[in-house]
C-alpha cells in the first residue's frame, strides 16, 4: 500500500494527525500550481486551504486504486477555477502588493531573482485561464494528456489545442518584447 | 514529458515556473487547525451489506410505536435510539443508529425529520449548522398533502436551522413555524433551534 | 404493525436518510467566497476562539450562514465577532464546566439581551443538570416579545421548582397561541407558567 493510501486509512479511522502527513507531502507542489495559476500568493493560500479542507471532508470518497495526487489535484484545479471566478479587480490590486512584500529578500537561498519570477508570473497571468491551466498541467506538473483529461474532464484533443495556443501566445509575447 | 520541439522561450518560461514557491510559514498549521475543527470524514459506507442483513435490526417497543404512529417530533425529536421506557428491552438492543456502525464513532448521530407545510412552494430546502447553511445540500421532498420533509442524521445537541422556500415571489429564508426560535443575531432573518436527543417525555 | 413491517419501514427510512441528503455541502467551501479582508478577520476570530478553548464550530457556522445569505463580508465579520464575544461572555458567566450546548444557548440568550445575572442564577439553582433547555426556552420567549425580566424570572422560578424539560419546551408554543389570541406576551407566559406543577427535587420533599 502506498504511503498515501495508508495515511488516508489512518485518518478515516480517526487519526486526524495522519492528515498532516498528506498535507506535508503535497503542499509545496500544490502551492506552486496555485501561485502560478492564480498569480498571487494570497489567493493561492486561500485556494490551498480550501483544497485541503475539501479533500479532508471528501476523504471517504477517495478510492485507493486512484493516484492520490491525481485525486487531490482535481480538487485543487477546481478550487483555483472557483476562486479566480470570484476575484474582483480591487482585490487583485490589494493582494499584488502583498505578494511583492512576501516575495522579498529570502529568495537568496533559491537563487531566484524576484524580478524574473514576477515577470514569468505576469506573462502567465496574461494567458486566458483555460490556456494557462492546460499549460501549467502540461509543463509544470508534467502530466500526460490522458492524466490531464481525467483531472479536468476536458477531452485530450481539446487539451492539446489549449496547450498549443498557450505556447503560441507566449511566443507572440516574446516577439513583442524583442521588438519593443 | 516535456515536448522536444519546443520554442526556447517557452522552455524558459516553463523552467522558471517550475521553481518552488514560498508561502507563509504557518499556512500548513492553519490548514491543520481548520481540519481539526472539522468533523471527522465519515467512513466509507458499506450500506448494501448492512441493509441486506435485517436480522440485526430490533426496535424497542417505544421506537416501534413511534414509527407505527408516524409520529415525528417537529422541532424536538424522540430519538429512535431511546431505550424502552417500560423496561421491556430486547435481548440485543441494536437500534437504527447502533446498527449503522459506519458512522463516525465519536458522535452517535440521531435520525431527525424536518417538516414544513407549504402546498404553494415549488422548492424547499433545509439549511443549518449541520450542512454549512448550503442551499443546495439538503433539498426537501414534497408529499402528496403539501408537506415538505427530509430526514437527516444529526449529532445530539443544539442545532440552528431554517428553510429556504421558493415560491411565486422568489426565494425566502424562513424559520420553522413549529420550532423554538433563535434570536436574530444580525443577519436580519431569525432561525430555528432544535435540541436533538432531548427526550420530550414528561 | 408487525415486526417485519417495522423492519422494512426502518430500512426504507434509513436508506433514504443515508442515500440522499448529504450533510456535507457538495459545493466549494463557503468561507472561500469571502473577500480577503473579511476572511482574515473571520479566521482570526476562529483562531481566538480555539485559543481560548471556546467551541469554534458556532463561529465558523455563523460565517457560513452569512455567506449563504449573501450578506456582505464586513457585516459577516461584525456578526461573527458578536458571536465570538457572546461565547466568551457565556463562558465567563457559566463557568468552565459549561458544556458546548450551554455555551451556545447561553451566548444566544446574552445576544437576545438577557442579563448575565439571569444565567448565573440558573447556573446556581442547584439542580446539577445542564441548563441548555431553560436557556433555549428563555431566548425563544424573549424573541416572541416577552419582556426580558419577566421571562428570566419566570423561567428561573420554574427551573428552581423542578420543572422538567418537556414542561419548559412546551411553553413557547402555548405562549404563541395566547399571543395570537390577543394576550400580551408577558401575561401569556405568566399564565402558562402557573399551570406547570412544582416538582421539587427528591431531597427537598418533606418526610
Amino acid at each position: 500500500m502506498s504511503d498515501d493510501a495508508a495515511d488516508v486509512r489512518r485518518v478515516l479511522s480517526g487519526d486526524v494527525d495522519a492528515y498532516a502527513a498528506l498535507v506535508d507531502r503535497y503542499y509545496d507542489q500544490c502551492a506552486r500550481y496555485a501561485v502560478r495559476m492564480l498569480g498571487n500568493r494570497d489567493d493561492a493560500e486561500d485556494a490551498l486551504q480550501a483544497t485541503f479542507l475539501r479533500a479532508y471532508r471528501a476523504l471517504a470518497k477517495y478510492q485507493e486504486r486512484d493516484k492520490f495526487s491525481a485525486w487531490l489535484y482535481r480538487i485543487l484545479v477546481n478550487q483555483c477555477r472557483s476562486l479566480a471566478a470570484r476575484r474582483t479587480q480591487r482585490e487583485r490590486v490589494f493582494v499584488r502588493e502583498e505578494a511583492l512584500l512576501l516575495n522579498a529578500p529570502d529568495d537568496a537561498a533559491s537563487g531566484w531573482s524576484g524580478e524574473d519570477e514576477e515577470f514569468v508570473q505576469r506573462v502567465l497571468s496574461e494567458l486566458d485561464p483555460l490556456l494557462r491551466e492546460a499549460f501549467l498541467l502540461k509543463y509544470i506538473e508534467e502530466l500526460s494528456y490522458e492524466e490531464m483529461a481525467a483531472l479536468t474532464g476536458v477531452g485530450v484533443s481539446a487539451l492539446k489545442m489549449r496547450v498549443k495556443r498557450a505556447c503560441d501566445r507566449l511566443r507572440e509575447r516574446w516577439e513583442r518584447i524583442k521588438h519593443d | 514529458m516535456t515536448e522536444s520541439n519546443q520554442d526556447p522561450y517557452v522552455e524558459w518560461i516553463a523552467a522558471e515556473a517550475r521553481r518552488p514557491v514560498q508561502l507563509a510559514a504557518d499556512a500548513r498549521v492553519r490548514i491543520m487547525d481548520a481540519v481539526r475543527a472539522t468533523p471527522l470524514p465519515a467512513r466509507p459506507r458499506r450500506g448494501s451489506r448492512w441493509l441486506t442483513a435485517p436480522r440485526t435490526l430490533a426496535l424497542s417497543p417505544l421506537a416501534s410505536a413511534v414509527l407505527a404512529a408516524g409520529l415525528v417530533g417537529i422541532g424536538v425529536l424522540v430519538g429512535i435510539s431511546t431505550t424502552s421506557r417500560d423496561g421491556r428491552q430486547q435481548a440485543e438492543q441494536p437500534t437504527a443508529v447502533a446498527a449503522n456502525a459506519q458512522l463516525p464513532v465519536h458522535d452517535s448521530l440521531q435520525v431527525h425529520r424536518f417538516e414544513l407545510r407549504d402546498p404553494l412552494a415549488s422548492n424547499v430546502s433545509l439549511v443549518g449548522d449541520f450542512n454549512e447553511w448550503s442551499a443546495s445540500a439538503t433539498p426537501m421532498e414534497r408529499t402528496a398533502d403539501g408537506k415538505w420533509t427530509v430526514t437527516v442524521h444529526l449529532p445530539p445537541g443544539r442545532h440552528v436551522y431554517a428553510f429556504i422556500v421558493d415560491g411565486a415571489k422568489g426565494s425566502t429564508w424562513m424559520p420553522d413555524p413549529a420550532a423554538l426560535r433563535a434570536p436574530d443575531d444580525g443577519y436580519g432573518a431569525p432561525n430555528s433551534v432544535v435540541l436533538v436527543g432531548q427526550g420530550s417525555a414528561t | 404493525m408487525n415486526r417485519r413491517n417495522v423492519r422494512c419501514a426502518l430500512s426504507a427510512l434509513l436508506a433514504v436518510a443515508m442515500a440522499a441528503p448529504s450533510l456535507l455541502a457538495q459545493g466549494p467551501d463557503p468561507l472561500a467566497k469571502l473577500d480577503t479582508a473579511s476572511r482574515r478577520m473571520v479566521q482570526s476570530l476562529i483562531d481566538s476562539a480555539r485559543a481560548e478553548g471556546l467551541p469554534t464550530q458556532p463561529v465558523i457556522s455563523k460565517a457560513q450562514e452569512g455567506v449563504s445569505k449573501h450578506v456582505s463580508g464586513p457585516v459577516i465579520a461584525r456578526v461573527v465577532r458578536t458571536v465570538f464575544l457572546s461565547l466568551r461572555q457565556a463562558r465567563a458567566t457559566l463557568g468552565s464546566g459549561a458544556n458546548r450546548d450551554e455555551l451556545t444557548a447561553g451566548a444566544a440568550a446574552l445576544q437576545a439581551g438577557i442579563p448575565a445575572a439571569a444565567l448565573i442564577d440558573l447556573r446556581h439553582a442547584g439542580r446539577g443538570k445542564s441548563i441548555t433547555v431553560p436557556l433555549v426556552v428563555l431566548a425563544d420567549l424573549v424573541t416572541r416579545g416577552v419582556p426580558r425580566d419577566t421571562a428570566s424570572r419566570a423561567i428561573l422560578q420554574l427551573w428552581q421548582g423542578g420543572a422538567g424539560d418537556a414542561d419548559l419546551l412546551g411553553l413557547p408554543r402555548a405562549v404563541e397561541q395566547d399571543i395570537v389570541s390577543g394576550a400580551a406576551p408577558g401575561d401569556a407566559l405568566l399564565n402558562r407558567a402557573r399551570t406547570i406543577p412544582i416538582r421539587l427535587p427528591p431531597a427537598k420533599v418533606p418526610e
